[in-house]
């Protein structure tokens, strides 16, 4: 969030030619309906322009002839004109908003698609809220450009462009007087541009520091008030508010100004208008009608003026929200897959560390050459302090990392060089945080695989014990389940994690204990699903409850990220080493507490 | 309470600021005024040059005309720039004000009210919805000022010269003004409508992304994409159904606009054939309603700027009625300095419906160092925070020299405290501000012996900067001990006679820490300190060691009679011997 309000304060360019290249490839797909839309836009425009003239015709034609009749009928065709004119801008419109709906949905499925292959590292340097806004605001952003933007201003000046023949045609020398004044309004808009976007600009840096400081005191108010320093920290909130607030101030000025000018100069030619065409009249080289139709144009004249100035600014905020988002799409994924890819379409399960060393950053070596294997079938238990490099070994096994020196292998073969998936498909992942999606039982059950049929969920649930408790509940495995799991309890989690896990049927089973203390009853249940999910496979358990250590096939003792002893449980206890010490460090309160 | 009284309370706070700058309004309506007037007599001028027109005069005959438009265009602009330059400039004030007030609330909220709301709503309570009760004030004020006053007056002159055609223009009117306002409602269902599904497909997204091991470790990329999929078309789906009717407004308005002229070329011509009015009159009727169409629609905005401002109003209302729930009372003990005990009689105190604290007795007298440890959420934090005042203490259970907490004032009350937390919140600003940030006076000198003490004065002497280095947001610029120490210097700089360090050491290294505690020890003589720590080894030497579970007190007493009782302390101090055993090895 508070990145957010950061990001406000670059503020590019409005127009940047590479960028809206590279927008416009995403309206490719469209551009059969981009061509009708702009074919719709051109006759539309053509029909509004026809109606001033249908004026003109009436007012020379009949009212002067005193006919009534032929007024009659010009007044027909002045509506079906303008019902035509209707449904052709209709159409434009409704074409031009669906091509921004449609542009809009492909965008959003490329960044999302983008994101499901990025490295996890990634993900840790990058807030979620942040990624979130790309894929949701930002790209509404862009929609605004497209439906409403784009195609509108190509009408603005098409409409500019057919006023100007028009009044050509009417005549050339009073529509000459009449551009006459287009320089002063060229040069008034420019000013009026420059200065406003100076301010805006300030305007926008002075209210992201504003929310910046809003943000941060709101985030600290505690420390604030523990030290009492409310009326200073009000002082400075103050001093910004009032930087914001001069330069809205001075914004207003302009528009204050602006406003009223371009009201002049619509004014002055009005007058220049009626005091050339009076001339003209007497003259008669101007008819009475074609005066009237001449000020219904000028009048025309300055709205897509008016309107192309509004553009800008969702031009300017559409550029920068491209910016963020080719940004995003232009970051590579880091866990590339090997040149030589092996098919792996079965496992044994045997799992082999060979001098593995792996750090996040260069400098600080998290596993240091760490060997050890897994045989098939076997459970094996890490154990050791926090950091001493137990979740990090899960990490890589899963690929979530790679790892720098040695290799990780599963059957033998080297794990970089098996597809991600198809290894995954082979593994089953328990995490000590259980999360728990929106949806239903059943959904987080089976995930995505819509191929475990309603049958297999149940019987997963089952053997975890939690299907009783599900059953009771109305919908039973359709019962809703709220975001991250709100609504159960830390063991009803961990048993739906099993399920989950049990659903797949894994070959290997990657499993982080959880540390959290429930209730004897819960912990019991948690031991019987814990045995059922470990029953016929290869197994490694970061473990933290005494009774999966003692059960395991072999322990892994982990120690500042070496791996320092490997042995059973009353093997490692007689060498009085470091596991004897976690032991006794971290069973002894648990044993005190047992016979409390 | 009855309705209207609500409405009256929900503007109350507005009317205040209205009145507060009245002066602005008052003149800003007088602009309005005479700008309109001003602009609305060149139709009418334009009539008479074309009726002299009509009648055969030439240029030189209506160059009177053609310069009173000029003039009255510049005067009416002027007036249109007094108009922007106060009602506007004074709703920019008004949202200064009502920033800053609600700024000022938000100082003095308690921690109740920050745990129980999201600081993205708070956020977008001094942000989007003080920007629409101004939209609301200003440009809403500005425009229907505007709209109802250009309305009237065209239609005087309207009438005045044709009232039977005025009737037969008017017509299409309101038919305009209600398509407006029944397409705008459309849009609105329809729009809020997508709004709640946007909300469904950003809660998808963020928690695909916050979940993303598991979608990783079970291969569900594909099957998350397609149901990303699914969302994002049901989205662009109801997106379609609304611009269905959204595409209709503007073509609609300009077809309704132009039925205005097609209703004056009919039956205005047929009263210029008829005779009854001249052709100026014609011409002028078509500028009149072309200066009306604009109005009618900015009606429609306005009402929906008002639908939205003041529910926003209501939102920041809330806020403000939101009372502090810690306070000092009327006749608070001031200007008194700690010197005799702090004591806990019988407390218990409940959070959030959960009972944190029970039946805490426990007395420390003054100079005395307390130790606090036991395992986490034990309620360590919470015992010591209460001294602070952080939350509101029951009364009759937490006596600072005898006085009930409750009567002492706030102000006195946390001047007596030096608190440094676990976690500790540093401010983006430089490191001498953040080191000073309770203290009044910015002496150089303490603030180096502050740092000494807390040892972190030679690394920041090693930064480019120095004490002049900016931290960045959080301090996210240091290290977690480095943090640590800053925090703890920030605690000491004002000489507190209570400090209490929240478990304040646990991200340094057990080096530096050793080095904190031997300085720190002169400093701790002098004062009354409370120590949480969860390395027993921090708080082993202090007078009294309270080792707190779930929320009450175990066991109390010095070190030797803790290990001698050979109870949980006792457990836990061995434990942690091994640690550190196992650390070496």
């Amino acid at each position: 969030m508070a990145e957010n309000y950061h990001e406000e304060e670059a503020l590019g360019k409005a127009y940047d030619s590479r960028l809206m290249k590279r927008l416009l490839k995403y309206a490719r797909p469209y551009r059969w309906s981009l061509i009708s839309a702009i074919i719709l836009l051109i006759s539309g425009s053509a029909l509004q322009l026809l109606l001033p003239v249908m004026v003109q015709i009436g007012i020379d034609n009949y009212i002067a002839d005193k006919d009534l009749s032929g007024l009659f009928h010009i007044t027909l065709v002045y509506a079906g004109i303008l019902f035509t004119a209707f449904l052709l801008s209709y159409g434009q419109m409704y074409i031009t908003m669906y091509i921004g709906q449609k542009v809009q949905y492909d965008i959003r499925m490329e960044i999302f698609r983008h994101l499901q292959k990025l490295h996890l590292q990634f993900f840790d340097k990058n807030p979620v809220g942040r990624l979130v806004t790309r894929v949701t605001n930002d790209v509404s952003v862009l929609d605004e450009m497209f439906s409403s933007g784009l195609v509108s201003v190509f009408g603005d000046l098409i409409t500019l462009v057919g006023i100007v023949i028009a009044m050509l045609y009417y005549d050339w020398q009073l529509a000459l007087l009449t551009f006459a004044v287009l320089p002063l309004l060229i040069v008034a808009t420019m000013i009026f541009r420059r200065k406003v976007r100076g301010v805006y600009r300030e305007v926008r840096t002075r209210l992201a520091r504003l929310n910046a400081f809003t943000q941060e005191h709101v985030t600290g108010i505690s420390v604030i008030q523990m030290f009492n320093r409310e009326k200073a920290t009000f002082g400075r909130y103050n001093e910004i508010n009032t930087d914001l607030r001069s330069a809205h101030l001075r914004g207003i000025y302009y528009y204050a100004i602006f406003f009223p000018v371009v009201e002049i100069i619509s004014a002055f030619s009005l007058a220049l208008l009626l005091y050339y065409g009076s001339g003209d009249i007497l003259a008669a080289t101007l008819t009475f009608g074609e005066l009237v139709a001449f000020i219904q144009l000028v009048e025309r004249f300055y709205h897509p003026i008016r309107d192309l100035a509004e553009k800008y600014n969702i031009l300017q905020s559409s550029m920068a929200a491209s910016e963020r988002i080719f940004n995003l799409l232009d970051t590579e994924p880091k866990v590339v897959k090997h040149a030589e890819p092996v098919e792996f379409p079965e496992t044994r399960g045997k799992i082999e560390f060979d001098k593995v060393c792996f750090s996040y950053n260069t400098d600080e070596w998290v596993l240091k050459d760490v060997s050890f294997t897994v045989e098939p079938g076997e459970k094996v238990a890490i154990v050791g302090a926090t950091g001493a490099g137990k979740t990090s070994m899960l990490s890589l096994l899963f690929r979530f990392y790679d790892y720098q020196k040695g290799s990780i292998r599963i059957d033998g073969t080297d794990i970089q060089r098996i597809p991600v998936e198809q290894m995954r498909r082979h593994m089953g992942l328990v995490l000590q945080d259980v999360f728990i999606f929106s949806g239903d039982y059943a959904g987080n059950v089976r995930l995505g695989r819509e191929d475990i049929p309603d049958e297999k969920v149940i019987e997963a649930l089952e053997k975890v014990n939690l299907y009783r408790f599900i059953r009771e509940s109305e919908g039973g495995i359709r019962a809703e389940v709220k975001e991250r799991g709100a609504t159960l309890s830390t063991g009803q989690k961990q048993l739906l994690s099993f399920a989950r896990a049990l659903a797949f049927n894994p070959d290997i089973l990657i499993l982080d204990e959880a540390t959290s203390s429930v209730d004897t009853a819960t912990e019991k249940m948690i031991q019987d699903a814990l045995e059922v999910l470990l029953k016929g496979r290869t197994a490694i358990i970061i473990a933290h409850r005494l009774s999966t250590i003692e059960k395991a096939d072999k322990i892994l003792v982990m120690h500042h990220g070496e791996l320092r002893e490997i042995g059973k449980h009353q093997e490692l206890l007689d060498r009085k080493g470091i596991y004897y010490r976690l032991h006794q460090m971290q069973f002894k309160q648990e044993m005190m507490k047992a016979a409390v | 309470m009855p309705v209207s009284n609500v409405k009256e309370s929900r503007f109350s706070r507005i009317r205040v600021y209205l009145r507060r700058y009245r002066k602005y309004l008052i003149w800003g309506g007088l602009a309005t005024v005479l700008s309109n007037s001003l602009m609305l007599i060149n139709p009418f001028i334009l009539k008479l040059s074309f009726d002299e027109i009509e009648n055969g005069a030439g240029s030189s005959d209506i160059l009177k005309y053609v310069l009173a438009i000029i003039i009255l265009a510049i005067l009416a602009g002027l007036f249109r720039f007094m108009m922007r330059r106060t009602i506007i400039w004074m709703s920019r004030k008004v949202e200064f004000d009502l920033r800053s007030d609600l700024f000022n609330h938000l100082l003095k909220l308690g921690q109740n009210f920050y745990n129980n709301t999201k600081t993205g709503d708070i956020m977008a309570r001094s942000t989007n919805d003080v920007e629409a009760v101004r939209m609301m004030v200003g440009p809403g004020i500005m425009h229907i000022a505007n709209a109802s006053l250009s309305a009237i007056i065209a239609i005087a002159f309207m009438v005045y010269m044709s009232p039977k055609l005025t009737l037969y223009s008017l017509l299409p009117l309101p038919i305009l003004s209600f398509a407006v306002n029944k397409l705008g409602m459309m849009v609105h269902t329809r729009f809020s409508k997508i709004q709640e599904y946007f909300a469904v497909l950003t809660s998808r997204v963020q928690e695909n992304l916050a979940g993303i091991r598991v979608v990783r470790a079970y291969n569900q990329e594909e099957p998350s994409i397609d149901d990303f999929a699914g969302h994002n078309l049901k989205y662009i789906e109801l997106n379609k159904s609304m611009i269905k009717v959204q595409a209709m407004f503007f073509p609609i308005l300009f077809m309704l606009a132009g039925s205005i002229n097609l209703v004056v070329l009919y039956f205005g011509g047929s009263e210029v054939i008829e005779g009854n009015i001249s052709l100026g009159t014609l011409v002028a009727f078509f500028a009149y309603l072309a200066m009306l169409i604009w109005p009618m629609i900015a009606m429609g905005w306005v009402v929906s700027l008002y639908q939205r401002g003041t529910a926003s109003l209501e939102r920041i209302n809330n806020v403000f009625n939101t009372e502090p729930s810690v306070y000092s009372e009327p006749n608070a003990v001031k200007d008194r300095q700690f010197h005799d005990s702090i004591e806990y009689r019988n407390l218990t105190f409940s959070y959030n419906g959960r009972a944190n604290l029970r039946n805490i007795n426990l007395k420390i007298n003054a100079g005395q160092t307390v130790g606090v440890v036991g395992p986490t959420a034990s309620g360590k934090t919470t015992l010591v925070s209460l001294i602070g005042r952080l939350h509101p203490v029951p009364r009759n259970s937490l006596f600072i020299d005898g006085i009930d907490i409750n009567d002492w004032d706030l102000k006195t009350l946390r001047s007596q405290i030096g608190f440094v937390a676990q976690e500790p919140f540093l401010f983006s600003d430089s490191l001498n501000r953040n080191i000073l940030f309770g203290a009044d006076h910015s002496d150089e000198a303490v603030v180096k012996a502050a740092a000494q003490t807390a040892v972190i004065d030679e690394e920041i002497l090693e930064f480019p900067n120095q004490y002049e280095t900016m931290l960045g947001e959080r301090g996210i610029t240091l290290s977690g001990g480095q943090k640590q120490r800053v925090a703890i210097a920030r605690a000491i700089v004002t000489d507190p006679p209570i400090l209490i360090l929240d478990d304040a050491t646990s991200a340094v290294d057990t080096q530096t820490e050793h080095q904190i505690n031997q300085r720190l020890k002169g400093e701790l003589k002098r004062r009354t300190a409370i120590i949480i720590s969860h390395r027993v080894s921090a708080v082993k030497d202090a007078d009294l060691i309270v080792y707190m579970e779930d929320g009450a007190i175990a066991e109390t007493g010095a070190h030797e009679e803790l290990m001698e009782k050979d109870g949980r302390y006792a457990a836990l101090y061995r434990a942690q011997l091994l640690a550190e055993e196992l650390d070496r090895m």
